[in-house]
């Protein structure tokens, strides 16, 4: 875990509120694994006060890379940053995705919650068979398609909310036959609390291994201030920033 | 070089930078960061006898150079902080302080015997001052009369310094100060987080579940300023400041108004190496403005 400073090597604006960014961060890449994440110091000021977590996407030394939707004051500041820029960056935290050696793995990703599966893909794809649920609600929210080409997939399933790219609907209803007709043994999933808990619901006693990737609002990224919590089927919390971000899918309590 | 020791009479300090309770979780968080030995003190995440989930989520929001927090004193209970204190005593030299907490006065007075025991503890700090365990914000430090019985109680039990934490949620802190004082406290520590308010216009609906939150950060240094000035006007015991430091400068301003030591807080969160920079930042300020003491200049606030 370093507080490093980044410096922007590339910054690419993929339409609408997406964007890329690609930063030499030595320290931080030599270490980070699929799952993991960082806390970005948007602006040196006070204004916004907190870093922001952001997952990575794909890491290889001495580059990592971030990708984020803008959603309001931090990420629009981001967005604002231009090669040869610093960047605070707080990383790599929390735990990783299992590697599962020699198991067919389902990834399913809605939205921004591609990213830590982009680098699991990226990272595991040419030891292990894997495949790859993705969608969004419009062909705009699915900029990275290009980029998940080049990946190394035995199967991409793509679904979006009104049809323009790939199958119409929401990903979690091609879920089940993928499933079945795939043999998947595990999925990793990373998306909207509302799409987890259908997939958690879906998934239910199949006697698969699931993980998924959570989002919580964040104090520190490191475990001291004990904000980021959620509510685990037990009824107890867990940390997500450093029990997770990524917990066996029935160990949280979903709300449906 | 300038000297940055701190005595607090019963106690010596290499320098006034404490870590705030609450905010550097129980002092491992920060290994990875920097050597804990550079810091004047730590002081661990408030305890309770049992352990607590804490509140539901949303625990933490952000505001204009500030943060609301409403974590409710999640904690681990009192016999797995001994176990945490024992291990981090191996790591670092750095005087530990307990931050004890009670949902009644029983609660606080054995809490406080517990950790008084221990010898890796160097002293305990009372939190009369939570505004996140009762809804509505309530706690012993918004009254005078409690905090003088509570105190008391609490020093009969003890071998170790008490410093008592006071809140700034009150008619009047000074009057508070002098009853903790007077009932024995060794030092005061002030301001614990202000009392706030989150609205969810879309919902109509408090955004925290215990509807009021605390305010801290660089938002309320100029209140805990006032605070803490009117507070070491009338005191004859050592007293610890804080609220919004995040800088070195913003440490002077503190022992200029009468400090004692201080307790940096929320900057912890988003600059986890916050206090070995504020530390460095001391020292340069102190030979620029050619300060060699920091006695020189503690209380020398001239109106
Ligand atoms: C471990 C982790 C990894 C993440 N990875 C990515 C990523 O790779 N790419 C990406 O685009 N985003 C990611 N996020 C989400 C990202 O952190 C938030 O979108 C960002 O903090 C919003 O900041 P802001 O200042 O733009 O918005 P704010 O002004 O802070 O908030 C705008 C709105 O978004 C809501 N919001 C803020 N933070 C979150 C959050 N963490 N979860 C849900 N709602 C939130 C707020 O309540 C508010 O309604 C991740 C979050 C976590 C916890
Ligand atoms: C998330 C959080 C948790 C806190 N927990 C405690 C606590 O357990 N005990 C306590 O006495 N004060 C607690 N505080 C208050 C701080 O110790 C400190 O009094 C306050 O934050 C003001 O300082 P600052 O502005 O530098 O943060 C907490 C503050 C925050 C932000
Ligand atoms: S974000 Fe601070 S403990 Fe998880």
């Amino acid at each position: 875990m370093q507080d490093e400073r980044g410096l922007i090597e590339e910054a690419h604006s993929l339409g609408g509120d997406y964007f890329l960014l690609k930063i030499a961060a030595p320290r931080i890449a030599a270490t980070a694994k699929p799952g993991n994440f960082v806390m970005v110091r948007v602006s040196p000021s006070r204004d916004p006060l907190l870093r922001r977590p952001l997952g990575l996407l794909e890491s290889r030394p001495p580059y990592i890379w971030l990708y984020y939707q803008v959603l309001g004051h931090g990420t629009k500041l981001l967005s604002g940053l231009r090669p040869g820029d610093g960047l605070d960056i707080l990383g790599p935290l929390g735990n990783t995705f299992p590697e599962l050696p020699g198991k067919r793995v389902l990834l399913v990703a809605g939205g921004r919650g591609i990213v830590p599966l982009f680098h699991y893909a990226r990272a595991y794809g040419e030891h292990r068979p894997l495949l790859l649920l993705y969608g969004g609600r419009r062909r705009a929210d699915l900029p990275l398609l290009e980029r998940i080409k080049t990946l190394c997939l035995q199967g991409l399933f793509i679904f979006s909310e009104d049809g323009s790219l790939g199958q119409m609907g929401l990903l979690t209803d091609g879920l089940e036959k993928i499933v079945r007709e795939e043999r998947v043994d595990a999925t990793m999933s990373c998306g909207p609390e509302a799409m987890l808990a259908r997939v958690a619901l879906l998934l239910k006693s199949r006697g698969l291994e699931n993980r998924a990737s959570l989002e919580a609002l964040m104090g520190c990224g490191f475990g001291a201030c004990h904000s980021c919590v959620v509510l685990a089927a037990d009824g107890s919390y867990r940390k997500v920033c450093d029990e997770g971000p990524v917990f066996p899918l029935e160990e949280i309590q979903w709300r449906t | 070089m300038a000297d940055l020791t701190v005595d607090l009479g019963f106690r010596t300090l290499k320098n006034p930078v404490i870590t705030a309770s609450g905010t550097f979780g129980y002092g491992e968080e920060f290994l990875p960061f920097f050597d804990l030995d550079i810091l004047g003190a730590i002081i661990m995440k408030g305890i309770f006898r049992e352990p607590r989930p804490g509140n539901p989520p949303p625990r933490l929001v952000e505001t204009p150079a500030g943060v609301l927090n409403s974590i409710g004193l999640a904690g681990p209970g009192s016999e797995k902080l001994q176990e945490i204190i024992r291990r981090l005593h191996t790591r670092t030299n750095t005087p530990i302080i307990v931050n004890v907490c009670g949902e009644d006065d029983r609660e606080f007075a054995e809490v406080a015997a517990v950790f008084s025991a221990m010898d890796e503890v160097a002293m305990l700090e009372l939190n009369i001052s939570c505004p996140n365990i009762k809804k509505g914000g309530a706690c012993p430090a918004q009254d005078a009369d409690h905090t003088a019985r509570l105190v008391r109680q609490v020093k009969k039990v003890v071998g170790k310094p008490l410093i008592v934490k006071l809140s700034p949620n009150t008619a009047d802190i000074v009057e508070v100060a002098q009853a903790a004082q007077d009932a024995g406290a060794d030092a005061l520590s002030l301001v614990n987080t202000f009392l706030g308010l989150a609205v969810d216009l879309e919902k109509r609906k408090p955004v925290f579940a215990n509807v009021y939150a605390g305010l801290s950060g660089p938002a309320v240094k100029p209140l805990a300023l006032r605070l803490v000035r009117e507070v070491c006007r009338r005191s004859y015991v050592p007293v610890i400041g804080m609220g919004g430091i995040s800088s070195g400068r913003d440490v002077l301003d503190y022992i200029l108004v009468g400090a004692a030591a201080v307790q940096i807080g929320t900057v912890n969160f988003y600059e986890p190496g916050a206090a070995v920079r504020i530390i460095g930042e001391i020292e340069t300020e102190m030979d620029k403005l050619q300060i060699k003491n920091l006695s020189e200049i503690r209380g020398k606030l001239q109106t």
